[in-house]
């Protein structure tokens, strides 16, 4: 039997910075735009096609060089590429929903799709940050343009000024037609935007 | 019963950590909303043929200078349950104390014979192993005299699984004084390796790391 309850649970290995030098080396130009599948195959994501162009800026205005970048979300239709959902209509097979990339500058540019609507959601980014100094911080962006933002239950649950804090705004299309998003990500200090935190639950 | 989120720590002397932490407590998810935060992630990394003994830069190439040791372990999650097929992205310092990172710009050598990256596969049972140079502990803070200890960086993605940590070593002298071991407390324990002898094996001595993913996360999709 699977141990179940809080006390039973094994202790985690306790996360630590990743530290400036990330290996570059591992860099995945697919997880860097999930706007195309791989090479020399006919497929094509579902969607529209989006560049979200971001700023890390930390406590100080400077930007914050060398973090890694981690995206998630779902697909055009509104569904997450996760076992849960095995053997939805809705996947989309050329899509998987997961990105990442490490920023030299502390600048980003991310090619995605625009995601759809989940039950209940504005359409949404999960950001995961790795950087020197810490060790992870999440949030989630949302598009100011789309539909559900005022509904959505994450952003009720903020007051209207940190709800600005996460709203990418619309900036004018790329050569190629896809639509362009920009964000300031402020890691501390004055501005700085909210942060999520995964591992406690409400009340526990 | 907590009604707010973490408060992150600054780390002690650590200059980056100060610039960069949220002062704002993290903020509690929404139950309901709870579930997209769980990045699920695809296999999609490769590994060539070598790349678990970064002791030599490819097969055919001399052994890099230092002390070679093979660190395994085994990875699983807070219930036990091993995490098989999942990614380890691993980097090191050389028995100096540098990177072959473009970033790093310190003056100690580079030795023409170590790459420091390499990535290895859990198997089915969430066992992984890989060998490399004994890292070299380096002065992080010169103006203050403090030092990097000898670690070795980890990064887990697999499924529901995402993890990056370092791995130090028993009974360094620089361990008490590093700025994220300071926070880790007593927990700190957990991220040392624990030694084994390797007699039949070309490696000078091993380092047995067991890695616990925590979180809530890889349990939507157990």
């Amino acid at each position: 039997m699977k141990p179940n309850t809080q006390s039973d649970l094994l202790k985690p290995t306790n996360e630590d910075t990743v530290g400036p030098y990330f290996p570059i080396n591992f860099s995945d130009p697919l997880l860097e735009d999930l706007s195309r599948f791989e090479s020399g195959i006919t497929a094509q994501p579902q969607g529209d096609p989006i560049i979200l162009k971001g700023r890390l800026i930390d406590r100080f205005g400077e930007l914050a060089n060398g973090t890694l970048v981690e995206f998630w979300q779902a697909n055009a239709k509104g569904v997450y590429r996760s076992p849960k959902h095995e053997g939805n209509s809705d996947i989309d097979p050329w899509f998987w929903g997961y990105g990442r990339l490490r920023t030299e500058s502390g600048e980003f540019e991310f090619k995605t799709i625009m995601p759809g609507p989940c039950a209940g959601r504005a359409p949404n980014i999960t950001i995961t940050l790795f950087s020197d100094g810490i060790s992870r911080i999440v949030t989630q962006i949302f598009f100011a343009d789309q539909a559900g933002n005022a509904s959505d239950p994450l952003l009720q649950s903020l007051s209207h000024e940190d709800r600005a804090k996460l709203s990418a705004r619309h900036e004018g299309e790329s050569d190629c037609g896809s639509k362009i998003y920009t964000i300031d990500i402020v890691m501390a200090g004055e501005n700085e935007i909210p942060f999520f935190d995964d591992l406690i639950r409400e009340g526990e | 019963m907590s009604n707010s989120g973490r408060q992150l720590e600054i780390g002690l002397t650590d200059n980056t950590s100060d610039q960069r932490t949220p002062r704002n407590r993290l903020r509690l998810i929404p139950e309901i909303v709870r579930e997209s935060f769980a990045p699920c992630i695809p296999q999609r990394g490769l590994s060539r043929q070598n790349e678990w003994d970064l002791t030599r830069i490819a097969a055919d190439l001399p052994r890099a200078e230092g002390v070679a040791i093979e660190v395994s372990g085994k990875l699983q999650n807070e219930r036990g349950t091993p995490i098989s097929n999942a990614m380890l992205e691993i980097w090191n310092a050389n028995h100096f104390g540098r990177y072959r990172h473009i970033e790093d710009h310190s003056d100690i050598p580079l030795d023409e014979h170590f790459l420091g990256t390499g990535r290895v596969f859990t198997d089915i049972e969430g066992n992984y192993t890989f060998w490399t140079i004994s890292p070299g502990a380096y002065l992080a803070r010169p103006d203050i005299g403090r030092w990097r200890p000898k670690h070795i960086h980890l990064s887990v993605s697999g499924g529901g699984s995402r993890l990056i940590t370092q791995m130090y070593f028993p009974d360094e002298p620089n361990n008490a004084s590093d700025p994220m071991a300071i926070l880790m407390g007593d927990d700190f324990e957990r991220n040392v390796g624990k030694p084994y002898e390797t007699p039949k094996i070309d490696v000078d001595s091993g380092l047995r790391f067991d890695i616990i993913v925590g979180g809530r996360n890889a349990v939507y999709f157990e």
